[in-house]
């Protein structure tokens, strides 16, 4: 069998080309993609070339650790929240060829590391291997080599297998709620190591740096980039313990990715309901519960409604946000910072869920479109679908912040923020829904986009949180002069405020898809 | 077959398609089509995979904007007036996902209540359908759960429901069973016995020249014949006629020697 890693290299390639060809603002976005990975790989190289520069062992061990385990959670982290993965090589795809797992794996894990953000990481980290060689000689370089390349694998093997694994326990309905926790647990380990930092930073305490930045070389983590300094400083039996460190969690990434791909593939779905003739009440009191009303708006919320709990991709965004939502604002408070510009944030993310809302149900559109809804309907439907879930959880996040901070007073002010950016966030979201709505492959995992979809998904969060921000600036800057007024007037204010940004936005948004529904339809179906 | 007169209008045309275009990059998909469906007609749009029929058919029910052209809907304008158009109007596309997350009851009150009918109307109606097109009224299973015929049957429930004078198929039979076929055959003939227009895409032979009163040949966007069913085929069969229209290539028996 001549199925060589290089087949699926080509075969991704190929599909990357071809995805191109005639459509210049995917070219576009690949070459503002390509500008922003060279843009990361110089900075990058510059900042880890520094030490060797300087001649500082002690920064450059701290520097290489520290940056080096930074990188590894950023391809962790960056992928479930903001990017997604590209699966243009889509495991399902292959399910009917002849192929072992062996040769599947080592073809998607090739394919994967053939694209900008690997290109561009290798390239930044190749500036440890400068210091390394500045600081220790040829020797030491050699294995900073070795190291960085491990790196990579490391950095790529574990973003493949945590978004797999993470896929395939959200689709079975049943082991959602343990993927809640999990991710839920993963975040939580965020706060302590930021605390951790912040603490560290305000002491100048550059030996609490040093130990973590030494603890973090013996796990996964930092393991690949810390090998040079040993050299340098002579601990050459270091070299082989931590090879053998990245070696085994690369296997076991592997393997573990191997493990849930192959559910993938077979797209078990556990906890599905098993169609049963139960006894027949109305179809519209199915469709809509008791409180609905019998109307265009009333179906239309009940369809958004239902689709943000039964479609695995509207399911993860809310979980996102929901985790997102506490933890940040709470990491920060408890370290003793201000919630109020963490809130902006908030209610930014909170509005990109919809930033593609046409995309996730695609071609379906299509009979909205045969029944001629108004675009007014139709967008302020979609709006209040999503409230429904998200204004309860703007109200948890005010009251948990207000709780753990010690300060009950600030709830309302915090809570009139949080509505004040949800509502400009919508207001700039929901006409970039309209004009800028992109297809989504119909795939199993939620955080699969097509090829140049990941940019264009970074690029439209970007885009909105610093709209929101800038927007939201005069209410911000308000809250912080006003003080204990802010207590009083805070939440109507920002309620107001919300309220406007949501109206001019829709109205917007609403006049531009009646002119324009049939060009939305067309950009959502996946060619 | 007697043509059973249209309910409005005399020889009114439930559609009529004028010099539609649709360009993709630089591939011209559609080139210049145009077609009259007389009311009460049961038309058959036949072409070979790739001639154009999906894309000259959203371009007639106002899914996709032709770059020129027009497609007038019982007597509306679909692009100038869209409301008017779309209202009496049923379409059932091929390769459209559904609102494949919600149960076919939840599908069928969805799709009534955007239609602007009244609760009590689509109930009743979204029961009898669900139990003539045998999808069980009580069925709670999502419709992605669905094989591939009951999504037809379900998609062509939706298109019935607020009961259009103008029903737009797209490959209604396709991955359908012998036996709702019939089903489907048998409903989509009594509707065109009612005064319903109906026209449908297909590259079926035997249905098309069992249901259909009209006939159009589609290939390479071009519309190549169109007429009555006995205008178009003559005295031999509609397979010899769309063969050599379409001009497909005869096996010399030399290729795939291998096989």
């Amino acid at each position: 069998m001549a199925v060589s890693a290089g087949t699926f290299v080509r075969l991704k390639l190929r599909l990357m080309v071809n995805g191109m060809r005639g459509r210049p603002s995917r070219v576009a976005l690949f070459v503002l993609g390509a500008v922003m990975a060279g843009f990361f790989a110089i900075a990058g190289y510059a900042l880890f070339a520094i030490p060797g520069v300087a001649g500082d062992e002690r920064v450059a061990g701290l520097m290489l650790q520290l940056g080096g385990a930074a990188l590894v959670v950023g391809w962790l982290l960056l992928p479930l929240i903001f990017f997604g993965v590209d699966e243009s090589l889509d495991p399902a795809r292959f399910a009917l060829f002849p192929l072992r797992r062996r040769t599947l794996i080592t073809g998607l894990f090739a394919a994967a590391l053939a694209g900008l953000p690997a290109l561009s990481t290798l390239a930044a980290t190749a500036g440890m291997v400068n210091t390394v060689a500045d600081l220790g000689g040829a020797l030491a370089a050699m294995v900073q080599l070795v190291g960085i390349l491990g790196g990579l694998l490391v950095c790529v093997a574990v973003s493949r297998a945590v978004t797999s694994a993470f896929a395939t326990a959200l689709r079975s309905r049943r082991s959602r709620d343990l993927a809640v926790v999990l991710f839920a647990v993963l975040a939580a380990l965020l706060g302590p190591l930021q605390l951790a930092l912040l603490a560290g930073a305000e002491r100048a305490d550059w030996n609490a740096f040093a130990v973590l930045a030494d603890v973090l070389g013996w796990t996964p983590l930092a393991a690949p980039y810390a090998m040079g300094m040993d050299v340098v400083e002579g601990r050459l039996w270091a070299v082989p313990l931590r090879l053998l460190i990245v070696a085994a969690t690369i296997a076991g990434l592997l393997r573990w990715w191997g493990a849930t791909l192959e559910s993938a593939m077979v797209g078990t779905e556990g906890g599905r309901r098993a169609g049963s003739n139960e006894e027949i009440t109305s179809p519209t009191g199915l469709l809509l519960g008791r409180r609905l009303p019998r109307t265009r708006f009333g179906a239309l919320v009940a369809r958004e409604s239902r689709y943000w709990w039964r479609e695995t991709r509207r399911r993860a965004a809310l979980i996102t946000f929901t985790v997102a939502g506490l933890f940040l604002p709470l990491s920060l408070t408890v370290s003793g910072g201000p919630a109020g510009p963490m809130t902006v944030f908030v209610g930014a993310i909170a509005a990109i869920a919809l930033a593609n809302q046409f995309g996730y149900e695609g071609s379906a559109y299509a009979a909205n479109l045969t029944a001629g809804v108004p675009g007014r309907v139709e967008i302020h439907s979609r709006a209040t679908a999503h409230a429904l879930f998200v204004l309860p959880l703007l109200l948890l996040v005010a009251v948990v912040v207000g709780a753990v901070s010690a300060r009950p007073e600030r709830i309302a002010g915090d809570l009139g923020l949080l509505l004040a950016t949800y509502g400009v966030g919508l207001g700039f979201v929901l006409p970039m829904s309209v004009r800028a709505a992109y297809p989504l492959p119909e795939s199993t995992s939620p955080f699969a986009v097509s090829s140049g979809g990941g940019m264009a998904k970074g690029l439209l969060t970007i885009a909105v949180m610093i709209g929101t921000l800038v927007a939201t600036a005069p209410l911000q800057i308000l809250a912080y002069t006003l003080g204990g007024v802010w207590l009083w007037i805070g939440l109507p204010a920002g309620a107001a405020f919300g309220c406007a940004g949501y109206l001019i936005g829709s109205a917007v948004a609403a006049d531009w898809l009646d002119r324009r529904s049939p060009e939305l339809l067309a950009a959502v179906t996946a060619s | 077959m007697t043509v059973p007169a249209p309910r409005e209008g005399d020889q009114a045309a439930a559609m009529s398609l004028r010099g539609l275009v649709k360009r993709f990059d630089t591939k011209l998909a559609v080139s210049e089509v145009s077609l009259e469906v007389p009311a009460g007609s049961f038309y058959g749009l036949l072409g070979p995979n790739g001639a154009g029929k999906t894309t000259t058919l959203s371009m007639a029910v106002g899914l996709l904007r032709p770059d020129a052209g027009q497609a007038v809907l019982l007597g509306s304008d679909v692009w100038a007036d869209p409301a008017a158009a779309k209202a009496r109007l049923g379409v059932l596309p091929d390769g459209v996902r559904l609102f494949d997350r919600l149960t076919g009851p939840e599908l069928l009150a969805y799709h009534g209540l955007l239609r602007g009918m009244e609760a009590a109307t689509v109930d009743q109606r979204a029961r009898e359908l669900l139990d003539v097109l045998e999808l069980g009224p009580g069925n709670r299973t999502l419709v992605v759960d669905y094989s591939a015929g009951m999504r037809k049957k379900i998609g062509l429930a939706c298109a019935l429901l607020h009961a259009p004078r103008l029903l737009v198929l797209d490959e209604p039979f396709e991955a359908v069973d012998p036996v709702s076929a019939a089903r489907i055959r048998d409903i989509l003939q009594r509707y065109v016995a009612g005064g319903g227009t109906v026209i449908f895409s297909s590259h079926v032979m035997e249905v098309v020249e069992r249901l259909c009163s009209h006939v159009a040949i589609l290939s390479d966007g071009v519309l190549r014949l169109h007429g009555t069913l006995d205008a178009v085929r003559g005295d031999r069969s509609l397979e010899e006629v769309f063969v050599q229209v379409v001009g497909g290539r005869v096996s010399t028996g030399s290729e795939l020697a291998w096989l």
